[in-house]
């Protein structure tokens, strides 16, 4: 019995770790494997895989709701600016969004805001991540 | 139980290893050594490709890829730089309004000083980059700042670094506040950016010469030898910060400011990694 021992505490030690996943790893592997309108339960709760701007994107497609959340978007990608990670794409999807919104086509504008705002979330992740992990990206560390 | 008990302790000693080995490469103030990274890059490389001689790091990718070694000495033979330095040392040498020129900013005339720049200025309190230090002469002078990425500058710079060729580079880090400068630049170089969530370390140290469609990625260590560069991409010379703002664009990120504090930092920790090789700017890549 004691040589399967080590074997046994490894598998501990290792599904220990695997438990111990963040609900943002959690949620992104269900992103992930499943895309967007799916349901998973993580630690007893039950939650979608849908990002906060694709639900801000499913309100009323009307003018003062695109309108908000360009405004929104804007305010975000203004602070993605700020600490040095924005996207290259954002710009350009604003711009869209706001012509879109002249055009009359509110859902358009709705979710190309949306996915703009999408954009310089993950661009602040990115940069808190960065700050914390970066020493794992040197040889040897 | 013994086993576990040894399982455990093993488990937290390799832990803590972990843990010390990453303090090891510095990544705060009190433990960054920037002569301990250098060795320990160049020893990474040399390990990686040990038919490599050092100094040949110089040569970016010609010093890894035989195929397009001889495509860049064919190219070389007419250097498509060769203008660019006639040029940079007219401007050099021409006097500004008052009189006074490029010459008397510079230590020794601004000749053959390219292997000490960047160098961190305590007055400044900020990395001072050859091409920044060209921009501050004219303005000392009453002349206006040129463009920080191509053109005049680019060639200006050339020239500089013409004079400066086959000397070491030796760039030095005095004290705190210069070392706070080249760990953000440390940490920058290894941070993720863009869309496509890459650092420059992704392509320049663990992607060194992985194809990537036709091109083969340089390693980092030689990277600031040969710079300004004439691209074939450009079809012209460009500055280093240029090439920075580059290739965060290929990952999708909105490049920084040229001549900005993060990429001046980035500068100096990329030529401290550099340290020991030759100068050998202007230089021609694809």
């Amino acid at each position: 019995m004691k040589k399967y021992l080590p074997l046994v505490a490894a598998l501990v030690l290792s599904s220990g770790s695997v438990a111990a996943a963040s609900f943002e790893d959690a949620f992104n592997a269900e992103r992930a494997l499943h895309g967007k309108g799916h349901t998973f339960t993580f630690e007893g709760k039950e939650y979608t895989t849908d990002h906060p701007e694709e639900l801000e994107a499913a309100a009323e497609a009307t003018e003062a709701n695109a309108k908000a959340l360009i405004a929104s978007a804007k305010a975000k990608h203004k602070e993605v600016k700020a600490v040095g990670y924005d996207w290259t794409l954002t710009k350009g999807i604003l711009k869209s969004a706001n012509k879109a919104l002249k055009a009359g086509k509110f859902q358009e504008a709705m979710n190309l805001a949306a996915q703009a705002k999408y954009h310089a979330r993950m661009g602040i992740r990115q940069a808190q991540r960065s700050a914390e992990d970066w020493v794992i990206m040197v040889p040897g560390s | 139980m013994k086993i576990i008990t040894s399982l455990l302790a093993g488990a937290s000693l390799a832990l803590v290893a972990s843990m010390s080995s990453a303090a090891s490469t510095g990544n705060t103030l009190a433990t960054v050594d920037p002569e301990a990274d250098r060795l320990a890059l160049q020893a990474f490389f040399q390990k990686r490709f040990p038919q490599v001689e050092l100094d040949d790091y110089a040569n970016g990718i010609y010093a890894l890829d035989a195929a397009s070694r001889a495509q860049w000495e064919e190219m070389e033979e007419f250097p498509p730089y060769e203008f660019d330095i006639e040029a940079g040392e007219e401007m050099f040498n021409t006097p500004f309004a008052n009189g006074k020129s490029y010459a008397d900013c510079f230590e020794n005339g601004g000749m053959g000083i390219r292997q000490n720049f960047p160098y961190w200025s305590d007055e400044q309190d900020r990395v001072v980059t050859l091409e920044l230090a060209i921009n501050q002469c004219r303005e000392a002078n009453g002349e206006k700042k040129l463009k920080a990425k191509k053109g005049a500058i680019a060639q200006i710079s050339a020239y500089m670094a013409s004079t400066s060729a086959g000397n070491i580079i030796d760039v030095k880090i005095p004290n705190d506040k210069a070392k706070a400068a080249y760990l953000d630049g440390k940490a920058q170089f290894y941070s993720r950016r863009g869309q496509l969530n890459m650092s420059c370390a992704n392509c320049h140290v663990q992607g060194v010469n992985i194809p990537i469609r036709a091109d083969r990625t340089s390693a980092t260590l030689g990277h600031v030898t040969h710079f300004p560069v004439f691209r074939s991409k450009w079809g012209e010379l460009g500055t280093l910060h240029r090439r920075f703002g580059g290739c965060q664009n290929n990952v999708r990120g909105t490049p920084l400011k040229a001549q900005g504090k993060e990429y001046s930092n980035l500068e100096f920790f990329m030529t401290y990694m550099s340290n020991g090789l030759e100068v050998n700017g202007p230089g021609s890549r694809k």
